[in-house]
């Protein structure tokens, strides 16, 4: 019981938010409903019994990947109205509603974890052991060509985001 | 988990390819030199090749030995007579285009030599597929080939086309991959397994709405890799703007790959899935769709790569509809034959548009209207062009048509649901015989002055003027005596895993 009232919680929040998303114009403010739905998504992770999990969508996405995205947006945006355009991304209105989801969210998760876990989430906890052992047991070959998969991607981006004139440049040198 | 030494020597197929990759990198590493790197690739493809008829034969090499299939390597990957033909098929069309590929990029004024990294690595998921019979490693190597085919698709970044090309088919793509995964996560939540011979042992014990809708998204994620209508949107337009060798990859080997994975994931492993009477009437409705789709689309075409595009959504119609109806033996045989027919015929196909086709052009030759009269010009190039045309629209005495006697007779022994089909088969080629016969009495037009685009003077001397004209005439041979080919697939079947 405790699982499905904290699993469709944290449900809503994440629909809430990406529907903000995808209705969003301002960028910056879609960004931040993003970061709110992977910190959903997050929550639903823990709340299904696996803590690991929950915590590496965190870090990875709305952590690191995220953060870049809000840096990329913010750093593209350069040019003379870019001070009034950061006083705009610093109104109420902003930050406002994704803050307010956040803090349901920490409420959540501080409601979860009182001393009373293990009767409030009674699902059987999949903790860092488990999935190290089952990536490096049986998914041995999986994770090793997960490597060969990120490096066509990064093969990939090279290729296309090599500065072409300065390529040029070289082969006339050469 | 252990893996043996036996283990190992199964997976050599997969393992030269990959190590292939990091050669290549290294061979870029010490010096960035087209020919040089070039070599490198089709050296280590070859050993890949060779490798797969050694782990399917070990016992005919040395007596002493023990036969190497069938085994399983970790819960992933399955090794038997079935992954080692497809692996075998999917690096011959990866030579196909990696020869190709040394003479169109040749004239590209950026970095040449990535595009074999990419290929290589399209290749090695390509084999994962092929070897797969899980969930994981099905969804990682076709991620592996996707993700290569992005960034060789836009290899070509000059040109506009190029790029839309890519965007469009990692937009579409990714979304086709998304589905899958739900499909899977519904199929693991009902099932609790991700290996496709225990989702095919429970699914008849306990069905339910919630394995019936994933097993449909998953097969809709597949057939969109497959371009099948209804979900075929994105082909001609990724065929269009794809330089002409990564069109002959796409054609040839990825689909290849997805054919061979989707047929051993619902007819081989987990037969059950497809018992299930709507799935299969489903299924047989996709390939008829595909087979009116693509021949009428095709109709007016004046573009070669488009028409291609549209022709292989017709031919993958065909042979859906030669597994569904075939059953387990017949259908596995005729459609083993049948896509190392195709792959042969694509490989002619775009072999022919790319070495008319340059890098460092503004497009490919790609219109009608530049191989008007190229008969005149290049006889031999036009003959072999007019041979893979007929192939493709299966007129006898090339090998096309010996695919389309096996779809016919697969079809004509089903009952009333291979009728239905059939009616579709010969509307279908009816219809694109006309727009292959269009194609090649362009070839014999009167000669225009001025044309664009050329097939080099020595093109015949050339790797990929000689892997052409070697694609060539095994479309003529095996029209003219189809008893090797069959005969190959049949002893590869013994081999097979029995399902």
């Amino acid at each position: 019981m405790g699982t499905a009232i904290a699993f469709y919680f944290a449900a809503a929040i994440a629909v809430i938010a990406s529907v903000r998303v995808i209705t969003n114009t301002n960028p910056v403010h879609a960004l931040l409903y993003l970061v709110v739905s992977l910190l959903a998504v997050a929550m639903i992770f823990f709340a299904l019994g696996a803590p690991f999990a929950a915590a590496l969508e965190m870090i990875v996405y709305a952590g690191a990947i995220m953060v870049l995205f809000v840096f990329v947006v913010m750093i593209l945006n350069l040019g003379a109205v870019i001070d009034e355009q950061e006083r705009k991304w610093l109104t109420p209105r902003a930050w406002i509603g994704p803050s307010f989801l956040s803090l349901a969210l920490l409420g959540e998760l501080l409601y979860t974890i009182k001393p009373n876990l293990e009767t409030f989430i009674e699902i059987t906890k999949v903790g860092p052991k488990e999935v190290g052992i089952a990536l490096f047991g049986p998914y041995v070959l999986a994770v090793e060509l997960a490597s060969m998969l990120l490096l066509a991607a990064m093969v990939s981006a090279w290729h296309l985001g090599r500065d072409a004139d300065k390529d040029d440049k070289e082969n006339k040198h050469a | 988990m252990t893996l043996t030494l036996d283990n190992f020597e199964a997976l050599l197929p997969l393992l030269i390819t990959a190590a292939t990759t990091v050669f290549v990198m290294l061979a870029i590493a010490i010096k960035r030199n087209h020919w040089w790197n070039a070599t490198v690739t089709v050296a280590g493809l070859n050993i890949a090749l060779l490798s797969t008829v050694y782990v399917a034969f070990k016992p005919y090499f040395f007596p002493e030995s023990v036969s190497l299939i069938p085994q399983t390597i970790t819960p992933l990957f399955v090794v038997d007579g079935y992954s080692l033909f497809f692996s075998a098929l999917i690096l011959i069309s990866a030579l196909g285009a990696t020869t190709l590929t040394n003479a169109y990029i040749e004239s590209f004024k950026r970095n040449r030599e990535e595009i074999y990294l990419l290929i290589t690595i399209a290749t090695a998921g390509g084999i994962v597929l092929a070897y797969s019979h899980h969930m994981a490693s099905l969804f990682i190597g076709l991620e592996m080939m996707s993700v290569a085919l992005y960034g060789m698709v836009a290899y070509t970044y000059d040109r506009a086309r190029s790029l839309e090309a890519a965007i469009k088919y990692m937009v579409l793509s990714a979304t086709a991959s998304a589905a899958m995964l739900f499909g899977i996560a519904l199929i693991y939540a009902q099932i609790g397994s991700l290996a496709f011979a225990e989702i095919g042992a429970k699914v008849t014990q306990e069905p339910s709405l919630l394995v019936v809708v994933g097993g449909m998204l998953l097969v809709i994620g597949l057939f969109f890799k497959l371009s099948l209508a209804p979900f075929h949107l994105w082909t001609p337009d990724v065929y269009e703007g794809a330089p002409a060798p990564v069109g002959a990859f796409l054609a040839t080997a990825a689909k290849v790959a997805v054919f061979a994975v989707l047929a051993r994931f619902a007819i081989l492993e987990s037969k059950n899935v497809l018992a299930s009477l709507p799935f299969v009437l489903t299924m047989i409705a996709v390939a008829c769709i595909s087979m009116l789709v693509g021949n009428l689309l095709a109709l007016k075409q004046n573009n070669i790569k488009r028409m291609l595009g549209y022709s292989s959504i017709a031919h993958f119609g065909y042979l859906l509809l030669l597994v569904l109806v075939g059953g387990p033996k017949f259908g596995i045989e005729g459609f083993a034959v049948y896509l190392a027919i195709y792959v042969m015929t694509s490989l002619v196909a775009f072999g022919v548009v790319t070495l008319m086709s340059h890098a460092d052009s503004k497009r490919d030759a790609d219109l009608l209207n530049d191989y008007r009269g190229l008969f005149w010009r290049r006889p031999y190039l036009a003959s072999i062009f007019t041979l893979a045309l007929f192939s493709l629209a299966g007129i006898p005495l090339t090998a096309g048509f010996i695919g389309k006697f096996y779809v016919v007779t697969a079809a004509v022994g089903a009952g009333p649901v291979g009728w239905i089909g059939l009616i579709f088969v010969v509307l279908g080629s009816s219809i694109g015989i006309y727009f292959y016969l269009r194609t090649i009495i362009s070839l014999f037009l009167a000669k225009k002055h001025m044309h664009r685009f050329d097939a080099e003077f020595n093109w015949g001397q050339r790797t990929g003027g000689i892997m052409v004209l070697g694609a060539a005439a095994f479309i003529l041979i095996i029209g003219i005596v189809p008893n090797p080919l069959m005969f190959l697939a049949q002893i590869t079947q013994l081999i097979w895993v029995a399902p």
